[in-house]
Order: C-alpha cells, then structure tokens, then sequence
C-alpha cells in the first residue's frame, strides 16, 4: 500500500483532487460547530461560559497528540522503506502539530485563570502538553540545521521515532509527578460522562479540526513537492543556459 | 570481545588524558549547585524543599555540557568509519564508547548529589536515597545526551540543538531521580518506587539510546 501512495504522480493527483473537499468540509463543519460551541450549547453550571473554551482546547489537545503519532509514523515509514512522500508528510506535520499545541496550551492558559485562578499550574496534562511542544521544536530545530536534504530526513525520523518511544513515558511520569487537571469524560469504558448538549459541538468541532489539519498538511506537502519541482526546472534551466554559453 | 574491549579502554584513556575526565561536567555540576542558592535565597526551609529538585537538575544539566564534544572528534578522524566496519556493528561500539565514557565522566555525579544534598540541609539518609537516584539516572541522562550528541554531531550550534532535543527525552529520569529524594525528604514512603523508575528509565536509555545513535550517524557516514 505504502509503493502504491509512493508514487509522487499519484499521489499529486489524489492530493489535488483531495484538498479542495478538505478546506470544504472543514469550513462547513466550523460554520457549524463555531456557532454552536460558542454560542448557542448550554453552559456549564459550575464553568459558566468559561467551558466554551473546552470547544477549541480539547480538539487541538487531540490533534497535536494525533499529528505526533502521524509524524511518528511518517518518519517510521520513512526509515523503513525511504519513501521520500514519507518524509514529506513529517515535515509538513511538524509545524501543523506544533501550533495545534501551542494553541492547546494558549486556551489552556486562558481557561486556568478563572477556574484555577493562575494562567499556568503544574499540573501533569499541561506539562507533558508542553514537553509535546517541545519535542516538535526541538524536531523542527534538527530539520532547519542540517542542509543535506539526505540527512536532514533521515536524522529526524530517528529523533521522531525516539520521541514515539518515549511519549507514553514521559506521560506516565509526569501524571504520576502531579495531577490537578480533571480526568478524561469523553473516551472512557463506561461511556461519555459528558451531556449530549455539549458532546455534539464538541464532536463537531473535534470533526472540523482534524479536516482542517489534513487540509494543511496535504496543501503543504503538494506545496513542497511543487518547490522541488520548480527548484529542479531551475537547475536544467541554468545548464541548458551553460551548454548554450559553450557552444 | 576483545574489539569491545579495546574501545572500552580507549575511551577510558581518552577522557583521562586529553578531557580531563569528570573534571569539566564536575565542575560545571558543582557550579550551578553552588549559584542556585544564590538565586533563591539564604532561607534555610526553601532550600531544603527546593534541594533534590535543584541537585538533579544540576546533574540533567551536567550531562549535557560534554554532549556535543562526544562524537563530534569521532566523526571528524574517521574512527566512527573504523567502529562501522569492525565486526561487533556500531551500536554494540557506540554503547561501550558511551558506557566507558560514563564511566569516567559521570561517578562524580552521585558524590556531588550527597554532598549537595547536605550542603541544602536534606538529612544523611534521604541525600543518600537522592544519590543513589541519581546513581541509576546519570547513565540513562548521559545515554539520551549522547543520542542528542550523535544528531548533532558536526552542526553549527550543536549544544543548543542537543539541549532542545535531548531535554524533552529527559523529563521521566529527572522526574524520578529527584522525586526519589524528595519522596525519602518528605517521609511519604514512595522513595522505593521512584528509584526503580529512575533505574529502569535508565536501563531503557541504555538499551535503545545507541541503536538511535547509530542510524543517526550511519547517515552521516553514507
């Protein structure tokens, strides 16, 4: 499955005929979901209106873990079988993961001064949120130093893969270090012990964000493959102008 | 085996003769033991609370400051090439050139934890517990810095880079170390747990840090 998507033709295809449908859906899920989330679901009784952050907050926290796992996976098939799509899907993860983390922190903070009464706490979901958002930094570092095109993708699937490994780590120590932040009310065995009346947008809007990144992460993998194109036009260009220069 | 052990006893004479062994990472660990203080104030109560926090932190620290310097020379004269080529393959070369290198850099870290911890008024027994955390965490820190030394290895900025990538990687064995001393400090029992975390943390980093190691640099050696 992975040599079939390998193909870059194929896959420009499909990536062209997919982006379009992704900023759609994903601006009608949000003309949707922003409204109801925000305006028109019930608040809470003990948050008030303060809850409506959660509509963003909780979709972006799933997102930056999803695209982690994403541009763990890119990176392992990368490394695996060299695919250069592979390595392509990681580096245009990368950013899109490392704001949708910032943003999870961002409202994160912005929730936590009236409810906790302090724009950060220590507390264990925030602070492996924020070891998240430096593991994409510290990636997107590695990336941006190394100039060898070769290297650059092979260096950073093993620091990604590295990184996948140690997550589930890195989560365990830091809940076992503290935890003040409420346990998870949506994905539990015994069901969701969230109302219907707020699971809806928040399904909704959870729907829109992960479109959103799929819309950002195929329009900028197509972008990159367009720059390799245009930058390797550029060199037959300059030959053919040398060649011509010769004669 | 004898390859294993040669690069074993290079390494130890290496960082003997031309790094000073733990003098560097020593004094730097002892360096920000002793400014500490200064920033958070005489106050005897805070320093002791703040204490196994701060001493591991200084040994986090500790381990990263020879990182960048660890590969890098390899790289350079061609011994990662030779290393590549001998039979027992790179990772088994790179987990004994980083074992020995631990070795002989890093058994100051537990002494100077005792010690910190006395000097930051923790009683005798939980600054023993705190360095013998520290014991079983300074080789996992060491062998995640060294996989941070081994993606950097020759960039412009190497330090900075590995202090970004191996920090993160980092936090489990921080987190025990320091919270096995702060678990004998404050009497809750939970000092036991802690240190196995931190020493199998450690034992992990030792077992995957030089095969990530290895595909790193056998990129750059392609």
């Amino acid at each position: 499955m992975w040599s079939y998507f390998a193909n870059p033709e194929r896959f420009d295809r499909l990536a062209r005929a997919l982006i379009p449908w992704c900023w759609g859906v994903a601006a009608v899920l949000f003309a949707v979901g922003l409204p109801w989330a925000l305006y028109f679901s019930p608040g809470d009784y003990q948050q008030s209106d303060t809850v409506r952050i959660m509509y963003v907050h909780v979709p972006a926290a799933w997102l930056a873990m999803f695209a982690y796992a994403g541009l763990g996976g890119a990176s392992f098939v990368y490394f695996i079988w060299r695919h250069n799509l592979a390595d392509l899907a990681a580096r245009a993860i990368a950013p899109a993961g490392a704001v949708f983390a910032f943003i999870c922190l961002a409202t994160g903070s912005l929730w936590g001064r009236p409810m906790w009464g302090a724009w950060w706490v220590w507390d264990a979901r925030l602070t492996s949120m924020l070891v998240l958002f430096l593991l994409y930094l510290g990636y997107m570092a590695l990336r941006g130093a190394i100039e060898d095109e070769k290297l650059s993708a092979r260096a950073g699937a093993v620091l990604a893969m590295a990184g996948l490994i140690n997550l589930p780590v890195i989560k365990f120590s830091v809940d076992w270090w503290n935890t003040l932040h409420q346990g998870a009310s949506v994905f539990r065995f015994d069901g969701p012990t969230i109302d219907a009346s707020q699971l809806w947008p928040l399904a909704i809007m959870a729907l829109g964000f992960t479109v959103l990144y799929l819309a950002l992460v195929l329009t900028q993998m197509r972008a990159m493959m367009m720059e390799r194109r245009a930058e390797a036009l550029e060199r037959r260009r300059e030959r053919r102008l040398e060649l011509e220069a010769e004669l | 085996m004898s390859a294993l052990g040669a690069i074993f006893t290079r390494e130890l004479r290496l960082a003997f003769a031309g790094g000073g062994g733990p003098a560097g990472p020593a004094a730097f660990n002892l360096a920000a033991l002793a400014l500490a203080p200064l920033a958070i104030g005489p106050d005897a109560d805070t320093l002791q609370a703040a204490g196994p926090g701060v001493i591991a932190f200084a040994a986090l620290l500790a381990t990263l400051q020879p990182a960048e310097r660890i590969f890098s020379e390899d790289a350079s004269d061609g011994t990662l090439e030779l290393y590549a080529l001998s039979p027992v393959g790179l990772a088994l070369s790179l987990f004994m050139k980083t074992l020995a290198f631990i070795l002989a850099v890093f058994w100051t870290t537990p002494l100077l934890a005792f010690i910190g911890g006395l000097a930051y008024g923790m009683d005798v027994g939980s600054a023993f517990v705190l360095a013998l955390g520290l014991a079983f965490a300074a080789p996992g820190l060491a062998f995640i810095a060294a996989f941070a030394g081994a993606l950097a290895a020759g960039l412009k900025r190497a330090g900075l880079l590995i202090a970004l990538i191996a920090a993160p990687l980092q936090v489990p064995l921080l987190v025990f170390a320091a919270g096995a001393g702060r678990a004998a400090m404050d009497g809750t029992g939970l000092e036991g747990p802690n240190l196995m975390m931190a020493l199998a943390g450690s034992l992990a980093a030792l077992a995957l840090a030089p095969f990530g190691a290895a595909a790193a640099l056998k990129a750059r050696l392609e």
